[in-house]
């Protein structure tokens, strides 16, 4: 899921321009259905406790009830309110996304950085790249949360290891090209050191392409997030996440058409981040 | 290239050993242990005992390590703890499973993804190439396993048209096989088929934004032309990047793919190892996976050097 | 081509047959299925379509399939296991239970136990041959009693084998077996214990050959896939089995597996969940049977290592927190009684009111909380983290906190509950099923874990329950007053001491298409298809 390493875009010297076109760029119609969808996705989670009185967690003899006006979206199957479950689902997936994307990204950052100093290492953080992209997503996630544990933390630790390598890859690529760039030259020559040259000159013009990788690593946490649910490795019941929602109605479908509430809610979050990473890709491009 | 083989096998050798070690300590680190597993959940101490004796689990941690790379080295791998078997028939067959998914999963990516891309591109209305666009989209916004789930509802329950889950094996019984093949097939190739149909729609976008291509339009070369000569050869290298990346992601896939259409694949060889505790077969498989990625990894390489020559060999 | 539509009430018609032959035909024609024209994978297995409905008569031929969630280990051949319906299809055992607990010959034709119980005489069929052509004789039984004192067979009634202490040879024939004591749960041992082909018994518990005296022979085994087996054309039993052959398939998935038996792919099973099971109740093409026994005896655990649940009356305030008919309703969809006691209904030791001993009553819950001086008690309950058993812990967390009990869910997969189990090292709660308590009574005690009077999970002892346990097992007569008399100590030991509080009995239910007749489980959930067949 978490390949979608969009092409690299144009780069600008100046940083302020580069801002000023990724607005550019979520004003298109692309970044503005995202952060429509992002947003009313996320104000619905963080509004949960006015929206619903019910709590996610109480239980109730009836299972399986179909709408009415106690409970908007009906029941699940051990008669708990799935509408306040929904809701407090996203809370729990946004709190880990939204942790786990900026450490995957701090440390693929790190090491990309690391990389750089010194061709020795750079040759051990691209094996380490490796070795983590060759564990391909969930088989990690088997691993991890079996020594772990299921709860919370293993998924943040396996969403942020996953990113890892993209987000360093991507920098380290960005990396490489500013450095042969005249201005980072001109700096080498003018006799300021290896590390200075690296952090003041090159970092912020190759940090660009991760605002865009940002986007595409959230959308891929909301999904390893459901797939570990799926598997019996998510978080720790009776916690609602919008993966063990849809894990637990997926087989009523057929039978119950309201449960599918978990299934739109995911959908419209990753096709908002889906939407912002094109949006904010193509901002950067023109 | 020789040299470029020279520089980039002994890294790659590298991350074999740094896995084997990876891999054999994290499956001792994870709680549980084979031989409680295989003792059943009433036996008494004394069987738990002669059981960790018979599978040498007794031993020191380093003898047992060096042990099993020797085993890897000869190739002679032993019996599985568990699942019952010699562990390389266990990989053999699962590998052959999954190679047949992966295989038909990776022809339908392609099959899905350039002519949606292309037909995106040379589309006279915006609408429908904004449509397909969306459509691709909207195919990465669905979690493969509610899409799998969906997909048996559908065509197993529904219509009755293809079996909900199960194998059979192509050489066997072909008919049959192509059947069981196609739904978890086009589960596993959906998500990747978006990905790689947006990424060449973007790589075409860009070719078809240079220079030589307006040069080329004004001078009145068709715009089919443009695309199939000029274009395509130029998004293809990047597009095949991504497509050997997709790979490991569709390997990776099939651990939820194989399980909802119970395909006897690696992924469900590799979960049944670890539910189980079978160190032999989860040790020797995920090994393999890793020298399969760097094996791929270098054959992309070589590969987009081959296809773009203005990557010169390192 | 679909067997349910078969008939005049059957849900298809004639059109909708050739509107789906028209539609793989379409899909062909796309090239998905290019090779289609011919076979189709998503119909009912071959042997299920031939044949005029209607008669009662068993039919020879067809090959059943058979769904099972979880592969066969093969390593557990020789003890109850999560997949153990091949064992008494490429095996005989010595004698079989009828409904009321009395054995019935199989390979045994008849015993006789000696007055003073140290000794019981077997006299063997004589017209018994292995799959492999090897003869049946009494030196079998004896290595298929010392297989199963070998520790590293796992087999459960190990103790019960063990009181086997000599063996006395009266020709090819008569067997007779000295015991160390006498024991009440003897043909408990001839139910569980499969008779193996004494050459080949380590390529069996390697998975490869499987030789046995049983109906079908193995055939293949694909593991993580399928398990296939042929008719035994030698079979003992003169006309059976009417069956050709037998698929077992191995669908993980519970979602997969309720389509597939649905669309009639798989033909026979016993792993839908009971929520499941509930959507096909009312579909008159399939028949669902609910055994009383099997595997799944829900309970909660305590440790009683852990001060907060050494007081007993802490135990038993769980036992009257928890609703155990919104449990069964809910987490098994129906299919299981709510009972306080391990027995199932068909046990000796069943008796109604101490069945319904513990029920809802959350204000006695809290009572006897108080009475033990428990302000305030937080304790973890691990549980195996497959979706069944989190909502059976979501639930009982929930129920546990009306009474002021705060639970912290501990999800854990199930070797590392195993290995908790057998090591000791469970934390202060845990929910899990046990078996063992659906044939003789003495056979819980000795041979399931958490019962087990010596050594158990819960690290409870008592000179009492000991006594009770040892006196009601070591004797020859299993049905008699004063048998009974002991059980019901056992009984009221359990139900006063509440280191395993019993939630629910929920045995095995069978989920079959409407034409398969004749199937039958044993004791131990060993699928007997010798009288089985396919209607038409």
């Amino acid at each position: 899921m978490t390949t979608i390493s969009l092409p690299p875009a144009a780069r600008s010297r100046s940083g302020n321009r580069s801002r000023n076109r990724y607005v550019a760029g979520l004003r298109t119609w692309r970044g503005v259905t995202g952060l429509v969808l992002v947003g009313t996705v996320a104000l619905a989670g963080l509004l949960a406790p006015w929206l619903t009185g019910a709590d996610p967690d109480a239980q109730g003899p009836q299972a399986l009830a179909a709408p009415s006006g106690a409970h908007p979206l009906g029941t699940d199957d051990i008669g708990r309110d799935l509408l306040s479950r929904v809701l407090h689902g996203i809370l729990t997936d946004l709190s880990i996304i939204l942790t786990a994307v900026p450490a995957g990204a701090l440390t693929g950052a790190a090491l990309a950085l690391l990389a750089g100093t010194s061709r020795a290492a750079d040759l051990v953080v691209q094996r380490l790249f490796d070795l983590v992209l060759s564990f391909p997503g969930l088989i990690l996630g088997l691993a991890v949360t079996a020594i772990l544990g299921p709860g919370r933390w293993p998924v943040v630790i396996i969403i942020a290891l996953a990113e890892v390598p993209y987000f360093g890859r991507q920098l380290r690529a960005g990396v490489l090209v500013q450095r042969e760039r005249e201005y980072a030259l001109a700096a080498r020559v003018g006799g300021a050191g290896r590390a200075r040259v690296l952090l003041r000159h090159v970092l912020p013009n190759a940090v660009d392409p991760l605002v865009v990788q940002g986007a595409v690593a959230l959308s891929a946490g909301v999904f390893i997030e459901g797939a570990l649910s799926f598997l019996g490795l998510g978080v720790r019941p009776p916690e609602p996440t919008l993966g063990s929602l849809i894990s637990g109605s997926v087989a009523y479908l057929d039978t119950h058409p309201v449960l599918a509430a978990p299934l739109a809610v995911t959908t419209a979050l990753v096709l908002g981040f889906t939407l912002l990473a094109e949006a904010l890709n193509r901002g950067a491009r023109t | 290239m020789r040299t470029f083989l020279f520089k980039r096998l002994p890294s790659g050798l590298a991350v074999l050993l740094a896995a084997s070690f990876t891999v054999f300590l994290m499956l001792r680190l994870i709680p549980g242990d084979p031989a409680t597993t295989l003792a059943g959940p009433d036996a008494s101490p004394a069987t738990v005992a002669a059981i960790r004796e018979r599978l040498g689990l007794d031993a020191p941690l380093l003898s047992q390590y060096l042990h099993w790379l020797g085993q890897v080295l000869t190739g002679d791998l032993g019996p599985s703890y568990a699942i019952g078997g010699q562990v390389s028939e266990l990989i053999g067959d699962g590998l052959a499973a999954t190679f047949q998914l992966t295989l038909a999963a990776l022809l339908l990516v392609v099959l899905l993804a350039v002519p949606t891309a292309l037909y995106a591109v040379s589309a006279r209305r915006r609408a429908l190439a904004g449509a397909l666009r969306a459509l691709t989209t909207g195919a990465l916004a669905v979690p493969p396993f509610v899409t799998g789930v969906l997909l048996v509802l559908a065509f197993a329950v529904g219509l009755g048209l293809l079996p909900a889950g199960g194998h059979a094996s192509l050489f066997d019984a072909p008919d049959l096989a192509v059947q069981y093949l196609a739904l978890p097939a086009l589960c596993l190739a959906l998500p990747s088929a978006a990905i790689l149909a947006r990424y060449l729609q973007d790589g075409l976008e860009r070719a078809l934004g240079e220079d030589y291509v307006r040069t080329a339009t004004a001078l009145g070369v068709p715009r089919r032309r443009i695309l199939w000569r000029h274009a395509l050869p130029n998004a293809l290298p990047s597009a095949v990047t991504v497509l050997g990346l997709q790979i490991g992601q569709l390997i990776a896939g099939a651990v939820v793919v194989e399980r909802i259409f119970a395909w006897p694949g690696l992924g469900q060889l590799i979960e049944q190892g670890v539910s189980r505790r079978d160190y032999p077969v989860v040790q020797d498989l995920l090994l393999l996976v890793v020298a399969g990625y760097v094996a791929v990894q270098l054959l992309t390489d070589l590969l987009y050097s081959w296809l773009d020559p203005r990557v010169r060999w390192e | 081509m679909n067997a349910f539509s078969a008939g005049s009430g059957g849900p298809l018609s004639l059109p909708a047959i050739s509107r789906r032959a028209l539609l793989r035909g379409s899909l062909a024609g796309a090239g998905l299925l290019a090779l289609s024209a011919c076979r189709s994978a998503a119909d009912p297995s071959p042997g299920a379509d031939a044949v005029s409905g209607g008669a009662a008569s068993p039919r020879r031929g067809g090959v059943l399939t058979v769904g099972v969630g979880v592969d066969f280990t093969p390593a557990l051949l020789f003890a109850q296991s999560a997949n153990s319906l091949l064992q008494r299809l490429v095996f005989n055992t010595l004698t079989r239970y009828d409904a009321q607990l009395q054995p019935q010959p199989e390979l045994a034709k008849s015993w006789e136990v000696a007055a003073d119980g140290l000794s019981v005489t077997l006299k063997l069929r004589e017209d018994v041959t292995f799959h492999s052509g090897r003869r049946f004789t009494a030196d079998d039984v004896v290595f298929a009693v010392k297989n199963l004192q070998n520790p590293v067979r796992s087999a459960q009634l190990r103790s019960t084998a063990l009181t086997v202490a000599d063996f006395r040879k009266n020709g090819d024939f008569e067997l007779t077996l000295v015991l160390a004591h006498p024991v009440s749960n003897l043909f408990d041992l001839f139910e569980f214990m499969i008779i193996p082909d004494s050459q080949s018994v380590e390529d069996a518990v390697a998975g490869t050959r499987l030789v046995g005296t049983g109906p079908f022979t193995f055939t293949d085994r694909k593991p993580g896939s399928s398990l296939s087996f042929a008719r035994n054309e030698k079979y003992w039993n003169p006309g059976r089995p009417y069956l050709d052959g037998v698929e077992i398939k191995v669908i993980p998935q519970a979602e997969t597996l309720l389509s597939s038996v649905r669309t009639g792919q798989t033909q026979l099973t016993y792993a839908v969940r009971g929520k499941d099971v509930a959507t096909l109740k009312d579909d008159e093409r399939f028949r669902i049977t609910q055994y009383d026994t099997g595997a799944g005896a829900f309970y909660i655990g305590a440790n009683l290592s852990f001060p907060e649940v050494q007081d007993k009356r802490v135990r038993q305030a769980i036992a009257w927190a928890i609703d155990r008919d919104r449990l069964v309703q809910q987490a098994l969809g129906g299919y299981a009684t709510v009972s306080s006691v391990p027995w199932p209904k068909s046990s000796p030791a069943y008796r109604e009111q101490d069945a319904t001993r513990y029920h809802h009553d959350p204000e006695k819950a809290k009572a006897l909380l108080r009475e033990a001086g428990v302000t305030s008690l937080s304790l973890p309950l691990a549980h195996s983290s497959d979706a069944g058993s989190t909502a059976v812990a979501q639930i009982l967390q929930y129920d546990l906190k009306q009474v002021g009990i705060e639970v912290q869910l501990q999800p854990v997969d199930s070797p590392t509950m195993q290995k908790q189990l057998i090591s000791q090292s469970m934390p202060a709660l845990w929910t899990l099923s046990h078996s063992f308590s659906q044939a003789h009574p003495a056979t819980l005690a000795v041979s399931a874990y958490p019962f087990n009077e010596a050594k158990n999970t819960s690290k409870f002892s008592s000179p009492a329950y000991t006594a009770a346990v040892q006196k009601a097992w070591n004797r020859s007569d299993a049905d008699s007053p004063e048998a009974k008399a002991l059980y019901q100590q056992v009984t009221d030991l359990l139900l006063d001491e509440q280191f395993i509080i019993d939630l629910a009995i929920a045995g095995l239910v069978e989920v079959a298409g409407a034409q398969v007749r004749g199937v039958t489980l044993n004791k131990y959930s060993y699928l007997n298809l010798d009288d089985a067949y396919l209607a038409g």
